[in-house]
């Protein structure tokens, strides 16, 4: 039997708990074999040493909606039966959670490739813009050819 | 609120910072200079008569903020760990904007001296320019951040919006007015500072072919900072859709160009 999907995605300015969406997704299933999850912090360096902060901005509506499809994209792929996504915008500062994928499905290595393949599109399909702050100024963030080449992973190969 | 700098019979006083416990503190200050565009290409093509303009104006701005103490009457004297000051020449509003951020291990907090840096290096920038350009305006000074310190940290709101396409929040976004057959543009992220808006709304009928490339055409001949919308990184959506130059645009369409994305 084909288990129920449920993918809910969040954008928001406001900090996120570090165990959001895990009770959400069980909802009192006992039919969830594993949950994988991956929280995106913010690190005080990288394209210069001294990275005070960054102002994330967005695309309101096609965010969302690129979040959810995503998520759909996900469980075509592999039996999940939860996804939740939330990502923050505004401004953070090193240490700031700043993503969190959960996903949920009946065995570990389906919920484990979900959420790296979840992952690798969003940070080269959803819409959103990172400025950095650091000592030297703000700029823009550059796009990185290596998440361009994270993602084609999941079209080129087998995904099992 | 009661202001340090006063003491019972109001009158002015320098602070006793012996008893406040010493953290990092660090300010950042901003400001610009508005000149004529011609001005502004001088300047970035280093052929004014004075020379290095930039160069110039930061070591200014950088000993000014190690003397902010001798130019404000009450500011003590601060042995400061470090300055920084950064230009952002912006060819589309013909300024130059200058930053400064100035850092210690103290008692006392750095904003007077990240103030002066901004000043004094827009002053000197004035200087440097004044030969070829009487009318040169140098404007909105004023802190950005400050970290360290009892009353924590401060950071100025930004004018610039944390997100696109709906307004910030409590903010109604009214765009351009249109007449039918129209399409509402907009620019996101980096891409809307480079071109220096982030809503147009055009005409249909000024497209010479209603697509994505049609479109580019018209705004490019509209304006040449639109000639980045050319550019090969930049990603387009119609009504939150990607789509690319040959896709067709209709009726009240919105239709968003931005640069590639970096989120997660």
């Amino acid at each position: 039997m084909k288990a129920s999907l449920d993918i809910a995605v969040e954008v928001q300015s406001e900090p996120f708990a570090m165990d959001y969406g895990y009770e959400a997704a069980l909802q009192q299933r006992t039919d969830i074999g594993a949950i994988v999850s991956f929280t995106g912090l913010v690190r005080d360096f990288n394209e210069t040493p001294d990275v005070t902060g960054l102002t994330l901005e967005h695309y309101p509506g096609m965010t969302e909606r690129t979040l959810v499809g995503i998520g759909e994209q996900a469980a075509q792929r592999w039996p999940l039966q939860a996804v939740r996504i939330i990502h923050r915008v505004g401004y953070l500062t090193p240490g700031d959670p700043i993503v969190r994928v959960l996903v949920a499905s009946a065995h570990r290595r389906d919920a484990f490739n979900a959420c790296d393949f979840i992952m690798d599109y969003l940070k080269t399909q959803a819409p959103f813009w990172k400025k950095e702050h650091s000592n030297e100024g703000v700029y823009w963030v550059k796009e990185r050819h290596t998440d361009q080449q994270d993602a084609a992973r999941w079209s080129s190969s087998a995904t099992l | 609120m009661q202001l340090t700098h006063l003491n019972t019979l109001g009158e002015a006083n320098m602070v006793d910072v012996g008893d406040k416990r010493e953290t990092r503190r660090e300010a950042v200050a901003s400001g610009r200079i508005v000149m004529q565009p011609e001005t502004l290409k001088l300047l970035s093509d280093g052929a004014l008569p004075k020379g290095d303009v930039l160069a110039t104006a930061r070591i200014a701005g950088i000993q000014a903020a190690k003397r902010t103490h001798e130019l404000i009457p009450l500011c003590h004297a601060l042995a400061l760990s470090k300055v920084s000051i950064d230009f952002e020449v912006d060819h589309a509003n013909s300024w130059v904007s200058v930053s400064a951020m100035c850092r210690l291990n103290g008692r006392t907090g750095v904003e007077m001296e990240a103030l002066t840096a901004v000043s004094v290096t827009c002053l000197t920038l004035y200087d440097m320019c004044k030969a070829v350009d009487k009318e040169m305006r140098i404007e909105a000074i004023q802190l950005e951040s400050k970290r360290g310190g009892v009353r924590g940290d401060y950071r100025r709101a930004s004018s610039a919006p944390i997100v696109t396409g709906e307004g910030s929040a409590g903010e109604v976004s009214i765009g351009e007015r249109c007449v039918s057959p129209c399409v509402r543009v907009k620019f996101l992220a980096e891409l809307r500072e480079r071109v220096g808006q982030s809503d147009v709304a055009i005409n249909l009928d000024q497209l010479s072919s209603r697509d994505v490339a049609g479109l580019k055409a018209a705004l490019a001949q509209r304006d040449t900072r639109f000639s980045v919308l050319s550019d090969q990184r930049t990603l387009c959506a119609i009504n939150q859709v990607m789509a690319n130059d040959t896709s067709r645009i209709t009726d009240e369409d919105e239709v968003a160009f931005f640069p590639p994305v970096t989120g997660g």
